[in-house]
């Protein structure tokens, strides 16, 4: 089998500009090249940006007194500011994207009324269900990620080209760096233990379920680190559920205490709790190697019982020996094309610099956060609980203001996950005859 | 107006912080049993009818000091507003006439005094036969949250029945069904002392088995899986009466969509949707409109949108938790993207149509910066139930069988369908809809007021809680 990032990442998607297809679809295709043109300047910015040299402005400080610590912001620290990409990029959205525009004239805000990034129109991500919200044409559409849903629930559709694909996999690098393997001094020869570190993925591999962003997300990490020995565990059910090759598992956990390699190992939270589950009734431990680490993302979904977060990660301290300050959360969703973490693993040098913000998420400079009320739909104060609107510049080829259902409280340029709204159920029923 | 504290008469009045002990639970429906023996078995029906309804009255004088509490405390508690409060309690204590409480029994057991002596309908006295029914000597009710009013007629039902009762009250709040309870010990203190409220967590098991043994009868209110997961608990011996999840629907038949009737029509559908906020099985989810009236769907929409305006001026919804504010605000997304692009597709896609399925006529109209109130027009006739708090749904249909056959689905699980229709149509649709499963058919503008009698979910409310002893001689 040939590995799949060999086949896909990395590679060059961007078509050069006036080439033969351009030429023939000149209207088109005019907006087209100016988007996958802002998709290539905004992978140079987001590859400029050297992991650890963003800093967030944590709940409670004060950006204006303390200016070092920096708003999350590309402006100074990138050549362009995140105001004015986002109201390009919108403009470049209102033309291409039919729905998205007829969505922003409901509203009445279009880029000729729209003066601030805040007041780009959000897109539901219900949305993503009802209606292909693309800029793209079905020509152009070469990969599709789905959200998860159980079976009979429509799922998102996020359609991607290859730019927007290179762009994703641009900027989902850094931040997870930043975030998964910000204790690694490279300077000091971290870069070998970096590389040395085991990656267990929980899902299925990219190739067997081509519509999931978080397997191609996985994938991407797993190319950049260039792919030594890692895994995919996870394996496609007939009926669409995923599930584990426990033995595959095992084998992967054996091999790296062995040769006392630490383990990256990364899932979702029900993927989790499968092997949680099968540790159990096995009565499994394992004592992974130190500086082995977990990123855990959220959502059940059905596929498995749900467990209170702070359980799954008891259940995952005590089953792998690994701390519980080395387990991250991170939130991301089909329908964006950047995530959220929510904290960093530290340096022990870093440790004693005050307790770690824990459970607040953050998004990389190029999305932003806004907590919004339900029902005024404006933003909340600081502490107060509304729905996650995210302005994410990578989201290139849909929709860059997506609103989802998540409840989620307000820190600073962050947010703390309290849940999701419900949503619109699932239409119809298999007793309904047309 | 300053009002003593409520003295402790019940576990419930100890707040729920309070440990509900299993010893306690125990002795409380031992006392129960006692007190029942020494006084409630042995009082005559008629005199319990009075105090039921001379105590329903008193809520209905505006000073009455446990109105007074409930209207001012309810909301804090409840969620609701105190102007919801009091239309929705008025209605109900209106219901517990002497004269409705009367026909209950006649209506249920055949003879208003079949609860004290041996008594005989015409066929049962042709039959050479008498017949006594007795109430059940501890009963026990689990109540749900939502509304209060199930709860205080459980608790008048066990009255009528001469039971003990034990309220396990929701966890949300129990101040008004111990505000009835004070209201009736108040009457008669004696009342009072075969009544108990507590609260205990529902997961409780150890607490819900002891109820379970010590009770002869159970009803347990609330969400399918809670009511399944409890039926499954109750002993074979211990009857159980389950009221699980319930919707209701609205028809409106063409010849009432007149330019003379739909002012009133209109009236109706706002109180109905604005009773209990919409959160009662009795609340509407969808309105369906016949196409063919003067007034079309649409036309009806936008007078209802008018009219849930008004209504929120004189009697807002009050605000939410922003779990249910989010449930209506990502709803209204939803919708506002599929209107957009509808509206717009009158102009041509510039690619081809985005839509995965064709989502047909749709419009919204809502409350500005807030999430107060909304109406949804949408063609497409299959169920999407209502997130509440007054949101509500508007479907054109042809004629009323195409409404129920996209109900089809849920055709257990209906409760009340308003109808408005004039008196001829109303008798042929009624028909229909009995025919087709729904058990309480009533005019618009009631549905959140069913009289005394109504058999809740289509069984008979006392009838199915009585034993019956026949005399043959």
């Amino acid at each position: 089998m040939v590995p799949w990032q060999r086949t896909c990442a990395g590679e060059n998607f961007a078509l050069p500009h006036g080439s033969a297809v351009a030429a023939n679809q000149p209207t088109k295709n005019r907006v087209l090249s100016s988007l996958s043109n802002f998709a290539q300047r905004l992978a140079a910015l987001i590859r400029g940006v050297h992991p650890g040299s963003v800093s967030v402005r944590r709940p409670g400080e004060d950006s204006l007194a303390s200016p070092s610590a920096g708003s999350r912001s590309l402006d100074g620290r990138l050549p362009e500011s995140f105001e004015a990409l986002a109201l390009e990029l919108f403009a470049l959205q209102f033309e291409t994207n039919d729905p998205y525009r007829r969505l922003c004239i409901a509203r009445g805000r279009t880029p000729k009324h729209v003066g601030c990034w805040t007041e780009i129109p959000a897109a539901p991500t219900e949305a993503f269900k009802d209606l292909d919200l693309t800029c793209l044409t079905p020509k152009e559409r070469r990969v599709v990620f789905h959200s998860s849903g159980t079976s009979g629930q429509r799922a998102s559709r996020h359609f991607h080209c290859p730019e927007s694909l290179t762009l994703y996999a641009t900027s989902v690098q850094p931040w997870f760096q930043q975030h998964l393997l910000g204790d690694i001094d490279v300077s000091l020869g971290g870069q070998s233990i970096a590389l040395a570190i085991h990656q267990v993925s929980l899902t299925p591999a990219p190739d067997a379920v081509p519509n999931s962003s978080l397997a191609y997300m996985l994938g991407v990490l797993d190319a950049h680190r260039g792919g030594r020995d890692s895994v995919f565990v996870g394996r496609l059910r007939s009926d669409g559920f995923w599930t584990l090759d426990f033995d595959a598992l095992h084998a992967a956990l054996q091999r790296s205490v062995s040769a006392n390699r630490p383990v990256l190992l990364m899932g979702t939270a029900f993927n989790f709790v499968d092997l949680i589950d099968q540790f159990e009734s096995e009565n499994i431990q394992f004592r992974l190697s130190p500086g082995s680490r977990i990123m855990e993302t959220g959502g059940y979904k059905g596929q498995s019982r749900a467990l209170p977060k702070e359980e799954l990660h008891a259940r995952l301290v005590g089953h792998l020996g690994i701390p519980e300050d080395h387990i991250v959360s991170e939130y991301g969703m089909s329908e964006l094309s950047s995530q959220a973490y929510d904290h960093s693993i530290l340096k022990c040098s870093e440790k004693d610099t005050g307790a770690p913000v824990r459970g607040i998420f953050f998004f990389p400079p190029w999305a932003r956060v806004r907590v919004i009320s339900p029902e005024t739909q404006s933003e909340v104060s600081e502490g107060e609980t509304g729905l996650i609107q995210v302005t994410d510049l990578a989201n290139v080829a849909s929709v860059l203001a997506v609103q989802t259902s998540d409840l989620g409280i307000r820190r600073g340029d962050g947010f703390e996950l309290r849940g999701r709204a419900p949503t619109v159920e699932p239409r119809g029923c298999s007793l309904m005859t047309a | 107006m300053s009002l003593p504290a409520l003295p402790n008469l019940f576990l419930a009045d100890l707040g729920s912080g309070l440990a509900l002990r299993p010893e306690t639970l125990r002795d409380a429906c031992f006392a129960l049993r006692q007190n029942r023996e020494h006084w409630l078995a042995g009082q005559r029906t008629r005199p319990l009818l009075e105090m039921v309804a001379y105590t329903a009255e008193q809520w209905l004088q505006p000073d009455y000091g446990y109105r007074v509490r409930a209207l001012r405390d309810g909301p804090a508690e409840t969620g609701f507003p105190a102007t919801t409060l009091a239309r929705g309690l008025d209605a109900f204590f209106r219901s517990l006439s002497l004269e409705n409480l009367e026909a209950l029994i006649v209506q249920d057991l055949g003879d208003s005094r079949r609860l004290d002596d041996f008594t005989s309908t015409v066929a049962e006295a042709r039959g050479g036969r008498t017949s006594l029914a007795r109430g059940p000597i501890l009963l026990a009710h689990i109540a749900a949250g939502n509304l209060p009013n199930p709860t205080l007629f459980s608790m008048v039902l066990g009255i009528l029945l001469k039971s003990a009762q034990l309220v396990k009250c929701p966890s949300r709040s129990s101040l008004l069904p111990r505000l009835f309870a004070h209201s009736l010990a108040h009457t008669e203190p004696k009342l009072g002392s075969c009544l108990e409220l507590a609260y205990w967590p529902g997961g409780d098991e150890r607490l819900n088995e002891i109820l379970f043994h010590e009770a002869d009868c159970v009803t347990a209110t609330g969400n399918d899986e809670t009511v399944a997961d409890l039926r499954r608990r109750v002993p074979l011996r211990t009857r159980f009466i389950p009221y699980g999840h319930r919707l209701s629907f609205a028809y409106v038949s063409n010849e009432l969509l007149s330019t003379y009737s739909i002012k009133r029509v209109v009236r109706d559908a706002g109180a109905d949707i604005t009773a209990w906020n919409q959160l009662g099985c009795l609340s509407p989810h969808v309105f369906y409109i016949q196409e063919d009236g003067v007034v079309s769907p649409e036309g009806f929409a936008e007078l209802l949108a008018v009219e849930l305006a008004a209504r929120e001026a004189a009697e807002p919804r009050g605000d939410l938790s922003p779990d249910e504010s989010a449930a209506i605000s990502t709803r209204r997304a939803v919708y506002e993207m599929r209107a957009a692009v509808t509206v717009g597709a009158r102009e041509p896609f510039r690619g081809e149509n985005p839509f995965r399925e064709a989502p047909g006529q749709i419009r919204l109209w809502k409350s500005e910066h807030s999430t107060a109130w909304t109406v949804v027009l949408e063609s497409n006739l299959l169920l999407q139930q209502s997130c509440l708090n007054r949101f509500i749904y508007v479907k054109p249909v042809r004629k009323l069988a195409e409404a129920l056959h996209h109900l089809e689905p849920y055709r257990h699980q209906v409760s009340t369908f308003g109808l408005g229709a004039v008196d001829f149509r109303a008798v042929e649709l009624s028909r229909e809809l009995a025919h087709w499963g729904v058990p309480r058919i009533c005019p618009l503008g009631k549905m959140q007021e069913p009289p005394a009698p109504w058999r809740h979910d289509g069984r008979p409310s006392l009838g199915d809680l009585v034993t019956w002893t026949d005399f043959e001689s």
